[in-house]
């Protein structure tokens, strides 16, 4: 299937001296769903940066990240900013306008969208994400799964044909981890997902990559890997409780489920 | 908690003066306050008939006395800081008595309008006005994270005060600093983190 993303010997150093990504070599098919894994610190926040443009500072032309064939440069930054769609680790960090209906506008309106056009995908991307009757509500007084939620509802205002997510479960409650997880399986974009939630990489992805100290370390279908124990174990993960219940050939989830 | 006396969105209220157009309150509100700040002492008037105006608006806003009088309070160090320096003025007693209720009459005025309008209409109005852009970004930006910051302090102080055994007041300051200086670094680096989920969707 064609690459959505591809990423070629990418390597990424802070300004203190730190080695952030090394050699990282992988690719993304249309409507794959993969999970990226990897203990704390190994990188998964700055690859994502790197997908959609916010690093490295001044995008060079060698061609390491490209999105739908293209190489991330200067000039067609906003183009891969509209393709790429990134979830914020942090809700607080994405959900920077007064209200949930401005914020959720404020991609679109980046794009010239205007008048009934804008309510109208404002309408709908909040009854996407079940938040219908939100947009007057001030972002600062939802409750962390609401903001998950408005939060992607901005992302698919965008209408990108990627959504790149980071750890878009953490901090949720299992009601809200369940109802995010249901509204990420209902997306049909290519998926890419930083997590350390093992049980939704195992019901989502059927790809996952291993990132360790910045380096590619593993990448194989989901069930393989995870059920790896010396493997997991060696990269600060563990094997899911999940997989412990299941017998191995049930386990084989769709290529985007 | 300080955060309380700032949050007031929760205090989404259905009275007369919250249905209101946001432009009018503003209009209003403009009004009285370059009134209230240019006419002569002498004009005994127009003080009073403000007085009764901002009366009337805060009954029918059915805002609870008790909140605008904290909030007036939170407000009003400013105002009992420049009236102490005019009172010690030879022959000013008149002057700060004037210029404490100037500024008590603009007071209430900020903290009527700004509590029975929400913050994005106001927006919307400095908008609709041809305020740079700029200028209203950076305002939607103080609003919408000043909260985050207050309960970011919040979380700290605690974090403080569940380790701190002993009272000592010197060691109090210097953790004191610390938290600020640590508010400061993060604020600054949820600044550029902000800075990329806007450019993220778009921005230019």
């Amino acid at each position: 299937m064609k690459p959505v993303i591809e990423v070629n010997h990418l390597s990424c150093t802070y300004h203190d001296g730190t080695r952030a990504l090394c050699e990282v070599s992988f690719q993304v098919a249309e409507g794959e769903c993969v999970g990226l894994l990897g203990p704390n610190g190994s990188g998964k926040s700055t690859l994502l940066l790197h997908l959609n443009g916010l690093l490295p500072e001044q995008p060079t032309s060698d061609g390491a990240v490209r999105i739908h064939g293209q190489p991330v440069t200067d000039t067609n930054l906003l183009e891969v900013r509209r393709q790429v769609g990134l979830l914020f680790q942090d809700p607080d960090d994405q959900l920077f306008c007064a209200t949930v209906a401005e914020d959720v506008a404020f991609g679109p309106v980046q794009l010239g969208l205007r008048g009934a056009a804008l309510e109208e995908r404002i309408d709908h991307c909040l009854a996407r994400v079940g938040l219908t009757g939100f947009g007057h509500r001030a972002t600062h007084h939802l409750s962390h799964g609401e903001k998950r939620r408005a939060c992607l509802a901005g992302v698919l205002a965008c209408e990108p044909s990627v959504l790149v997510l980071d750890e878009p479960t953490s901090d949720l409650d299992p009601r809200g981890r369940r109802e995010f997880k249901a509204l990420l399986r209902e997306i049909p974009a290519t998926k890419l997902i930083a997590t350390h939630d093992l049980e939704m990489v195992v019901e989502l992805c059927s790809r996952v990559i291993i990132l360790d100290q910045g380096r590619v370390v593993a990448q194989g279908p989901t069930a393989d890997l995870l059920g790896d124990e010396p493997l997991m174990l060696a990269h600060g993960l563990e094997r899911p409780h999940i997989l412990q219940h299941r017998h191995p050939h049930v386990l084989r989830p769709g290529p985007t489920a | 908690m300080i955060v309380n006396w700032l949050a007031h969105d929760h205090r989404r209220g259905d009275s007369p003066i919250h249905r209101l157009p946001a432009w009018s309150k503003l209009g209003v509100g403009l009004v009285l306050i370059t009134g209230s700040v240019a006419v002569p002492p002498l004009w005994h008037g127009w003080f009073i008939g403000v007085g009764l105006v901002l009366g009337l608006v805060t009954v029918l806003s059915q805002l609870p006395l008790l909140f605008l009088l904290k909030r007036l309070l939170l407000l009003s160090p400013f105002v009992f800081g420049v009236a102490l320096v005019n009172a010690f003025q030879p022959g000013a007693v008149m002057e700060w008595r004037f210029l404490v209720l100037r500024s008590f009459l603009c007071l209430l005025t900020v903290v009527l309008v700004s509590n029975t309008t929400p913050f994005s209409h106001v927006l919307r109005v400095l908008r609709a006005v041809r305020m740079p852009t700029l200028l209203i970004t950076t305002l939607a930006l103080m609003h919408r994270y000043l909260f985050v910051l207050v309960e970011e302090a919040g979380r700290m102080q605690r974090a403080r005060a569940s380790r701190s055994f002993v009272p000592n007041r010197s060691a109090r300051w210097q953790t004191l600093a610390t938290v600020a200086s640590q508010l400061f670094v993060r604020a600054s680096e949820r600044a550029e983190r902000i800075y990329d989920a806007m450019c993220a969707r778009g921005w230019k």
